[in-house]
């Protein structure tokens, strides 16, 4: 019985005139966001490699001595991702590149050509498609599901027969999502052959399996959408009245609960400023030089010849090297703070399941803030193993001191020789490349959102499902 | 017969479910909404007035001209509070060095850039989503509902003709709206005003008076949209669905589209290159530096013995040669640094217009949207749109000229004595005198020597430094910034002006659909 009402349903919806604007619509911005993404996605790949290659270049010419390696900065950018066609994560406006020698690590910045004079906006990729404008059709297709029938006066009829209530709940649940999965796997159709037409890159294995963690996430997202519609139709009088509520609750929960985020941190969390990291790390540094003789007689100065017998090389060294520490650990705690402070509103935007399937396809696409922490973090880990690298290599050379610390490469490095000048070979050299998390990993990242994905739908269901029970079908 | 009409559409709404739902949400989302939007604009006023405060506490302290490097602050808006714009996206702050190429900066880093994946937040936000969609509610059964119930026969079978019937429907529903649209702006009005700290000038009252014009002239717009599909459709349903059509495109997707549009259609020139250029300028600027100091071998160039205001150092005391040399050399850098600021300006301000360019395409794209019309007007009424900007930037610049004719009017064009030093010619005829036993002593090889030479010398230096007192600059011309209110209107004026048109299409629209509409009911 269950799937006469389900087909019946899904031939009422496909003939009906707002499937038909849902669906053009629907594809024709499938069709559009991909075409932009695929000329985006090129133009971005192109500038990576310059960027990139220009990097290992610059890296290659300062082979000559490994002191000039140890102090030469390189400039690495985050890659562009092909799963931004899912969901961007408002990447574009995060910090994208970062700067570092074995020393020390910058805070990662932006650097891209944004116009910050348009306000942020997001790409039109599947997920904004699927949060914004197929989640409105869910409350669509289903705001007369009930109070319509019952006004047209079929509910009753229905009703009559040996049918169970909750068969009819489901048969119409089934129906509207299977009518919504109709413009949503045409468009991803569309999408995917637009993109593998296009020849940008290659799709692989991992990321079809995370395209398909995708879709299945914008299923359950949807299935929240289409419980709630039910729900409020059962609890509305009329459908004129459904649909108010239910534009109403889509307002708040697409548009308005996300946009509270940046009053949710700013009112339960500080701000970090560059001021405040500015100060510090001046008093921290001043701090230090005043009691450098803390770290051993004459630490604090250095005299034109190395043999001087005032000069204390090691203790110089401690002192170097326990000032990049806690200069690096402060920029870590500044950065840490603007993390907390973001993840705070995000946090808060939760209550709304368009953050919280937005937050999950973000982390199992691999993109997003989640990104930008690993980005840095694997840019710090990288930066460990080439210091190690050249501890190593250091280590070999008889001539060198074998101390490694900050002290102006021309002056500490090159006339005290505290680092070998021995030449490296550049494909020894640890280079740095960026790695996606395995599908696990993702998924295990984003279990929480999916939990509360699932509790959504749960609670909707049981909203809906009571309250069809006690509808007064009269 | 229209205003009996209105009257009895304006009761039956004001007493329906969904007014009620529209309108204290509403009401909810400003009593959240405002007071944090208020206190965040105190703190960054409290920022200006500390900022502003430090800036005049360092020009008492100026002892020579060539010291003077202010930097002005841009006030923040308390309209912001009703469309923030851009406004806190955009720089706060510029130097004005009159000696140097000035940096005008617009820093465009936020303090956290994670905090971009917000968006902003302010009254137009609720204005613009839930009125526009409570506009579309109120009007998408005016026609279609009637005809569905079949009052609409009875009406029209009295010899009234059609048009008094779609005014005196458009009358009720523009009524109607007025009424929440007012409560809002009152209440996000007595919210603001309920901070002591908070004052509102005459401009800011015009400011939000027509902003409120510019809600009602997009509500009526909205509703006119609604009017028109109901007129145009026979079933309430298939209208209230044509409309929210609309509106998600409207709302959502005109918004995002266009800026995408735009960044894909007029790419920006690449920051690195504008930048190379201006490194290129600015090095070009040193190298001619560079070649004009070589006629001055006893210049001492910007080093300074002693520590001035705004970080600057100034040379307390130097020999005569020093002295004439320096006269001659300022005058000369000055006419250099004035032909390359001047080139650097406009690298900087091409960079601004091709952000611009971008923006206004972006801005063309979306005018296909009311709501997006209505957002620009806000934001350029508010003053927090990229033209108020524009006019920060060129006030400082006129601020920067004023500055450096003032100097040139005091130091006979930056040739007098104090527009680098405290020293007078008579203190330079003594210079050779008392730096003789110190540059002895500096070969003697007892370390008492040397210090009490140091210290004969300090004390000569510091009994100049004694007689001379920070500069009077009463007359030093301030920094004022104040946006034109005149100025914003006729930005907004186009806008405004599309949203009437927008207004009398669609009123026309359902004119004529309403005319040929069939009362039969099925």
């Amino acid at each position: 019985m269950i799937w006469h009402i389900v087909r019946k349903e899904i031939y009422e919806n496909l003939l009906s005139l707002r499937f038909m604007l849902s669906l053009i619509l629907i594809i024709s911005l499938f069709a559009a966001g991909s075409f932009i993404f695929v000329g985006k996605y090129r133009q971005q790949s192109q500038d990576y490699w310059e960027k990139t290659n220009k990097n290992l270049a610059d890296l290659s010419k300062s082979l000559g001595r490994l002191n000039d390696l140890a102090f030469f900065e390189q400039q690495i950018f985050r890659k562009p991702k092909l799963l931004a066609l899912c969901v961007e994560g408002h990447e574009k406006s995060f910090p994208n590149y970062v700067r570092f020698n074995i020393f020390s690590i910058g805070l990662p910045e932006v650097k891209s050509s944004v116009n910050f004079t348009l306000p942020h906006f997001s790409d039109v990729n599947w997920v904004f498609i699927i949060s914004l404008v197929l989640s409105f059709v869910a409350f669509v297709l289903t705001f007369d599901s009930i109070c319509g029938e019952k006004e047209a006066g079929t509910l009753r009829m229905m009703l009559a027969n040996k049918i169970p209530r909750y068969k009819v709940l489901l048969g119409k649940y089934c129906g509207a999502m299977l009518t919504l999965c109709i413009p949503l796997l045409f468009g991803l159709v569309v999408s995917l052959i637009i993109v593998i037409t296009s020849h940008v890159a290659d799709v692989s294995g991992l990321e079809w399996l995370k395209i398909l963690v995708v879709v299945a996430l914008s299923l359950l997202y949807l299935s929240v959408f289409v419980f709630l519609g039910v729900f409020v139709s059962c609890r509305a009088t009329c459908s004129a009245n459904c649909m108010v509520v239910l534009l109403l609750v889509w307002v708040g929960l697409v548009i308005l609960v996300p946009s509270l985020g940046r009053t949710a941190s700013n009112m339960l969390s500080e701000t970090p400023t560059r001021v405040e990291l500015n100060r510090k790390l001046y008093e921290t540094e001043r701090q230090m030089w005043d009691s450098s003789d803390k770290f051993g007689k004459n630490a604090g100065n250095s005299y034109a010849d190395v043999n001087d017998p005032r000069m204390n090389l090691p203790a110089r060294a401690r002192l170097y090297n326990a000032l990049t520490n806690a200069k690096n650990g402060i920029i870590e705690d500044h950065h840490n703070k603007m993390m907390a402070q973001a993840l705070t509103g995000r946090n808060f935007t939760c209550l709304s399941p368009t953050a919280v399937y937005q937050r999950a396809s973000e982390v199992v696409a691999g993109v997003g803030i989640g990104r930008c922490t690993d980005f840095y973090r694997q840019a710090k880990r990288y930066q460990m193993n080439l210091k190690e690298f050249i501890r190593s290599k250091d280590a070999e050379d008889p001539d060198s001191r074998h101390l490694i610390f900050d002290e102006d490469n021309s002056r500490g490095a090159f006339d005290w020789r505290t680092i070998s000048k021995r030449p490296v070979d550049f494909a020894a050299v640890p280079k740095f490349d960026e790695r996606d998390l395995g599908l696990g990993q993702s998924l295990k990242l984003a279990v929480w959102d999916i939990g509360l994905l699932l509790l959504f739908n749960l609670v909707c269901f049981a909203a809906s499902f009571v309250s069809f029970l006690k509808y007064d079908v009269r | 017969m229209i205003w009996k009409i209105a009257r009895k559409e304006f009761l039956l709404n004001l007493m329906t479910f969904k007014f009620a739902v529209g309108t204290i949400l509403c009401v909810i989302l400003v009593i959240v909404f405002v007071p944090v939007l208020a206190k965040d604009y105190l703190q960054r006023l409290e920022e200006y007035n500390r900022n502003v405060t430090a800036n005049e506490a360092e020009l008492r302290k100026v002892m020579v001209y060539k010291n003077i490097l202010p930097t002005v602050y841009r006030p923040p808006n308390v309209l912001s509070v009703f469309s923030e714009g851009i406004e806190k996206r955009l720089g706060t702050s510029a130097k004005i060095p009159h000696f140097d190429v000035p940096e005008v900066s617009a820093t465009t880093d936020e303090v956290n850039p994670y905090m971009s994946m917000f968006p902003a937040l302010d009254v137009s936000l609720v204005l613009r989503i839930v009125f526009s969609a409570l506009a579309l509610l109120a009007a998408y059964n005016v026609i279609s509902g009637e005809r569905e119930q079949g009052t609409l026969k009875l009406i029209l079978s009295s010899s009234i003709p059609r048009h008094h019937v779609l005014i005196g429907k458009f009358l009720a529903g523009l009524m109607v709206l007025i009424v929440p649209v007012t409560i809002v702006f009152i209440l996000s009005l007595m919210l603001l005003l309920s901070f002591p700290m908070i004052e509102l000038s005459a401009a800011n009252w015009a400011g939000i008076g027509l902003m409120y014009i510019a809600s009602l002239i997009f509500i009526s717009a909205m509703y006119n949209l609604g009017l028109f599909f109901s007129s145009l459709m026979k079933q309430s349903a298939i209208s209230l669905i044509l409309g929210l059509f609309t509106w998600v495109i409207f709302v959502v997707i005109v918004p995002s589209g266009s800026i995408y549009l735009a960044t894909q259609i007029s790419p920006l020139e690449s920051r690195e290159k504008l930048q190379a250029q201006r490194e290129m300028t600015i090095q070009e600027y040193r190298d001619k530096q560079r070649e004009a100091s070589g006629k001055f071998p006893n210049w001492r160039g910007p080093k300074s013995d002693a520590e001035g205001a705004f970080g600057m150092g100034y040379t307390v005391v130097c020999d005569e040669s020093c002295l004439h040399d320096s006269a001659k050399a300022y005058p000369l850098m000055q006419s250099i640094v004035s032909n390359y600021s001047n080139s650097i300006w406009r690298l900087e301000l091409s960079r601004f217009d091709g952000l611009l360019k971008q923006k206004h395409l972006a801005g063309n794209i979306a005018r296909f949207s009311p709501v997006s019309m209505y957002e620009n007007v806000m934001s350029i009424l508010a003053q927090s749109d990229f033209g108020s900007f524009r006019s920060f930037m060129d006030d400082t610049r006129s601020y920067r000229d004023e500055i450096t004719e003032y100097i040139r009017s005091k130091t006979y064009n930056f040739s007098s004595y104090s527009y680098f030093t405290i020293c007078t010619e008579e203190d330079a005829k003594g210079y050779k005198k008392n730096i003789k036993p110190f540059s002895e002593s500096l070969k003697s090889e007892n370390e008492q020597d040397r210090e009490r030479a140091r210290e004969n010398f300090d004390k000569w230096t510091n009994g100049i430094m004694a007689r001379r007192s920070p500069l009077d600059l009463q007359d030093f011309p301030r920094f004022n910034y104040r946006p034109g209110v005149a100025n914003s209107i006729k930005r907004a004026i186009p806008d405004i002006a599309l949203l009437v048109i927008v207004n009398i299409l669609l009123f026309s629209l359902s004119f004529v659909a309403f005319v040929r509409y069939d009362v039969r009911s099925d």
